[in-house]
């Protein structure tokens, strides 16, 4: 069954460390350039979250995600770099457009905020097994209702994918054409929708009926099959990561905004 | 106004949301397949809506919205949690003042789902991104009126009424064509004010 | 007090006006294995949901009279306490599955986890039921990989580790090819034997009256009797009950073996049964009287070439296969895995031959696109939700129609001619998902033949469908070849197989391995062997009492 998981089952100090510490890594990641203000703190957690990307071997799946925000990566450049209402020293022209620093330097600002949230969240999802994670969420005393769901999401989507193979097939048996032109296939989509809809609609019913039937409405604590505590280095590396963020408060405080 | 946010917590509820937020991938997949200027990835979570209540509406909208971002890698996404559990749960209230019912009520639906999307995406884009969403037809209006020295919150605001309205227009006529085929053996399980007759 | 007792039992789901189960009185002792029979729509789900409580507590609705399990009352406790003592595995083996596990190790936890049994007793317990199903070496497999068979025993697994002391199975093989079915039915042999109670729906006939302590037969929503499989089976009102007695009675019946009870006259139910009363069949039988070939020669449909195709380059489906169709009412049969569905879809153009051709009435089809093809062959789906796209039925069989190019008013007419051969005519404005399963089947089927295509490919057409349903759908056989259709068919009804088509093509492996009438190929032992089939009941049955001759259907008893 494909995963939309983009978990690579490769185990590394990454993958062994625990999901909170990984967590507390992102808010670290995204809230300490956020208080402290400096650019340079960007450039301090992309390189750490590059270090972790490389030295778990994972450096290749990361750039799929890079690319899927590269849109709008561009449309910030072209939009604040010609028009920042901040715009005053032009830096450079391409043909009738005009760059302005200020606008660029805003762009850069935004961008560098986005690839360190891309980065720090890929050094968590490449390495975190969404299963790992709903049960560890349920320890810490998440409700299992809710982890069910979560966990549940992972197969129900691959599920779906292949019924609509499924129902594109006897569609084209009903005598729908769905060969062809970009247009014919894009017309073919449009009456796939309402069908894999519906099937997957109904298809809850029963999945009910075998969740009752095991118990699922329970008032009983639920059984964990393991026990999984944070162990010493996953307390060291949540304390350093919080030592960082009190730090960037220092930081703001002393020296206020840049 | 009671039975307003009513919602019935159960096994058939658990597993509705995980298919709603499953339909929302399908959405958002169909939309980039064909290039489609919509994101029509709020599907699931207006049908979550209209048959769990807002309630459910939210939980399907912002749980979609995380689960997405911490598993695959679109951390974009998480922080727009915020408008899906909006949408859901305008969509959840609309829905059970009985404006599902009928086309124009759907319509109505489909506005005020859109505002709200609008309102509470314009800040995050202004904080996050400086008012762009990525959106290529959001975008040129954006474009616009940044060259013609509008401010960024308006033009922002622009950009997303832009995409969001016509968005969950359609989204919410899928969603009513959807719902006016469903079998009663399914919606009837999400009936918050069914109880058991007895008939001795 | 019994054990289990039904008292009054009613029930009407929400929104509907009509009872689904109106008056149901019967008791059972612990231990004992009880039946449910009937045709479709007569309340054996609903049943058999009011004994997990799932009736009224989740689905609500109308509710009256009561079940009372080991002294509890089913409707007034919360279904998750109702669990521990009732067990429920129904049809569906996909839609069981709890949806959130990786391995079968932890889906047949899942249940335990939630009731919060200590870990050691949960590791235990799972090993214990993996042990009894016979399924321990797909421990960490992921469950949804597995077969509908598997699956269905991974489910039965989860119920059991929950130590039910009353296990309701709802047709659990209903949509599984034989191998599955008897892969489940040797376990649920084995657990009869434990003291466990079962309550088992089942269309299998010749199962339950092996098994069964008691018979409950409903229609309707009514209990029309409630006895041992002997009595029940030999009523003579069955055909209007819509329930086909096993073979075993059939066949006693058109021969007068019986014994008597006072009044009634009492007939074998089973293999056991017959044997005893062995002495009183007759010595001889002369079976089928063979119809002179008639020699007309048929016109081709379909010529298949050095057929090849392969999903993984290197692990061929079908090999080098080259076969003449005509117009005869074809079956296809084999095990899962033989190439059978991939052989009607290369036909029908789904699929596109990796080596050699396939002609359509002298026309290569490797030119043309599926919904060209669409006019001419017609192919219905295993599972019709997959086909199903419009919430009214008529609207659903008037889909294809409109697709290949009928006005609205040929494609109303023609909708209604289908629906009318299926028997659904009168359920032309509902919407199709609330009709059961068996009705979505014909609505699928009708939606294809209203087609009006020259070829008719089912798959797998007799799953799901009671006795009057598989007599619809064989009279409708005969009504399509009676107008030069060609019905070509894949089976795992080997009954239904020997009543209805002219020709069996035996496939394993991906190759033919048999080809011919049903008389001929049913009486090869060989290959049946070797394709891991077996001759219909009858055939086998006959056999046993020592005839010689060629038995096939019920028809071919006389004397």
């Amino acid at each position: 069954m494909k995963s939309i998981s983009l978990y690579v089952d490769k185990d590394s100090y990454l993958t062994r460390l625990h999901p909170f510490a990984k967590m507390v890594y992102i808010l670290a990641a995204i809230s300490v350039p956020f208080i402290g203000g400096a650019l340079w703190m960007y450039g301090l957690f992309l390189v750490i979250s590059l270090g972790f990307l490389i030295s778990g071997g994972i450096l290749k799946k990361v750039f799929p995600l890079i690319a899927f925000s590269f849109t709008i990566l561009i449309t910030i450049f072209l939009i604040h770099g010609l028009f920042n209402k901040e715009n005053e020293t032009l830096l450079f022209r391409i043909g009738a457009l005009a760059f302005y620093r200020e606008g660029l330097l805003y762009a850069s600002r935004i961008g560098l905020n986005i690839l360190n949230m891309l980065l720090a969240f890929a050094a968590f999802v490449l390495t975190t097994k969404p299963a790992d994670l709903v049960d560890d969420l349920e320890q810490m005393g998440f409700s299992p209702r809710f982890g069910y769901m979560i966990t549940s999401v992972f197969q129900i989507i691959p599920q779906m994918m292949g019924t609509m193979n499924t129902i594109l097939d006897a569609q084209r048996s009903r005598g729908m054409e769905t060969e062809g032109s970009l247009i014919t296939r894009a017309k073919a989509f449009i009456p796939l929708i309402s069908p894999v809809v519906s099937s997957s609609l109904i298809n809850t019913r029963e999945r009910a009926i075998a969740l009752e039937v095991r118990g699922f409405g329970s008032k009983t604590k639920k059984t964990f099959l393991r026990e999984h505590r944070l162990s010493g280095g996953d307390k060291g590396f949540m304390f350093l990561m919080a030592l960082l963020i009190a730090a960037s408060v220092v930081w703001r405080i002393v020296y206020g905004i840049h | 106004m009671n039975h307003l946010f009513k919602t019935r917590l159960h096994a058939a509820t658990f597993v509705l949301i995980p298919a709603c937020i499953g339909i929302n991938y399908l959405g958002k997949l169909f939309a980039s397949v064909l290039k489609l200027p919509l994101w029509l990835d709020s599907i699931g979570t207006c049908i979550g809506g209209v048959l769990g209540g807002p309630i459910i509406g939210a939980v399907c909208g912002a749980a979609n919205n995380l689960i997405f971002g911490f598993t695959t890698g679109d951390s974009i996404t998480l922080i727009y949690a915020l408008t899906s559990l909006g949408i859901g749960a305008a969509v959840g209230i609309m829905a059970r003042l009985g404006h599902m019912e009928k086309l124009s009520g759907a319509i109505l639906t489909a506005v005020v789902a859109g505002l709200t999307a609008v309102v509470i995406s314009t800040p995050l884009n202004v904080i996050f991104w400086g008012g762009a969403t990525g959106n290529v037809w959001g975008d040129l209006v954006f474009g616009w009126s940044q060259s013609a020295g509008l401010p960024v919150l308006l033009g922002s605001f622009l950009d997303e009424l832009v995409v969001d309205v016509p968005d969950k227009l359609i989204t919410v006529l899928i969603v009513f064509a959807i719902m006016k085929g469903l079998p009663k053996k399914l919606t009837s399980l999400y009936d918050v004010n069914d109880e058991v007759e007895i008939l001795d | 007090m019994a054990f289990i007792e039904v008292k009054g039992l009613k029930y009407k789901y929400p929104h509907t006006s009509k009872l689904v189960l109106d008056g149901i009185d019967f008791e059972a002792d612990k231990g004992q294995f009880i039946g449910i029979i009937g045709e479709n729509q007569a309340g054996k789900s609903t049943l058999c949901q009011a004994f997990a409580g799932l009736v009224p507590t989740m689905f609500r609705g109308a509710y009256g009279g009561k079940v009372m399990i080991d002294g509890v009352e089913a409707s007034k406790v919360p279904i998750a306490v109702l669990c521990q003592k009732v067990g429920l595995v129904f049809q569906n083996p996909f839609n069981q599955l709890s949806g959130a596990k990786d391995t079968v190790f932890e889906e047949i936890a899942f249940g335990l986890q939630n009731l919060g049994i200590p870990r050691e007793e949960i590791g235990k317990r799972v090993e214990k039921a993996l042990k009894l199903l016979d399924i321990i070496k797909y421990k960490d497999r992921n469950p949804f990989d597995l077969s509908g068979g598997q699956i269905q025993r991974v489910a039965i697994a989860s119920i059991l580790a929950m130590e039910p002391e009353v296990l309701v199975l709802d047709e659990p093989t209903s949509q599984l090819d034989p191998q599955g079915s008897e892969d489940v039915f040797q376990v649920v042999e084995k657990l009869a034997k434990t003291g466990i109670t079962i309550i088992m729906v089942e269309q299998k006939m010749e199962k339950l009256a092996a098994y069964c302590d008691k018979i409950l037969l409903l229609h309707r929503g009514r209990q029309v009797a409630y006895d041992v499989p002997e009595r029940i089976f030999s009523r003579g009102d069955l055909r209007e009950l819509g329930v086909e007695p096993p073979v075993y009675t059939q066949v006693s019946k058109s021969l007068s073996v019986h014994r008597k009870e006072g009044e009634e006259l009492i007939y074998p139910v089973t293999l056991k049964q017959i044997q005893k009363q062995k002495d009183q069949f007759p010595l001889t039988l002369s079976g089928r009287v063979r119809q002179p070939n008639n020699e007309k020669q048929e016109k081709d449909i379909f010529s298949i070439k050095d057929l090849g195709f392969y999903y993984i380059p290197g692990a061929p489906v079908i090999e080098n296969l080259t076969l003449t169709l005509d117009s005869r009412p074809t079956a296809v049969i084999g095990q899962n895995g033989a190439g059978k569905t991939t052989l009607v879809k290369l036909l029908k153009g789904l699929l596109k031959p990796k080596t050699g051709t396939v002609l359509l009435e002298e026309e290569d089809i490797s030119g043309r696109t599926v919904a060209q093809l669409a006019k001419r062959v017609g192919y219905v789906f295993q599972n019709p939700d997959d086909q199903i796209f419009k919430n009214q039925v008529l609207e659903e069989v008037m889909v294809g129609p409109l697709n290949i190019g009928m006005s609205r008013k040929e494609g109303e007419q023609r909708a209604r001619e289908a629906l009318e051969m299926v028997g659904l005519l009168h359920a032309a404005n509902e919407n199709p998902y609330d009709l059961d399963l068996s009705e979505r089947k014909m609505v699928a089927i009708a939606s294809v033949v209203a087609m009006d295509p020259k070829v008719l490919i089912l798959d797998e057409p007799t799953i799901a469908q009671d006795a009057r349903g598989r007599e619809v759908l064989g009279q409708l056989i005969r009504t399509m070849t009676e107008k030069g259709k060609f019905v070509l068919a894949i089976l795992h009804d080997m009954d239904f197989v020997a009543r209805y088509f002219e020709r069996v093509i035996v496939m394993a492996g991906g190759k033919v391995i048999s080809d011919g009438p049903g008389e001929e190929v049913f009486y090869e032992k060989d290959t049946l062997t070797k394709a891991r089939l077996e001759p219909p009941h009858i055939t086998r049955l006959c056999e046993l009492l020592g005839y010689e001759g060629t038995f096939l259907t019920t028809e071919d008893i006389r004397e």
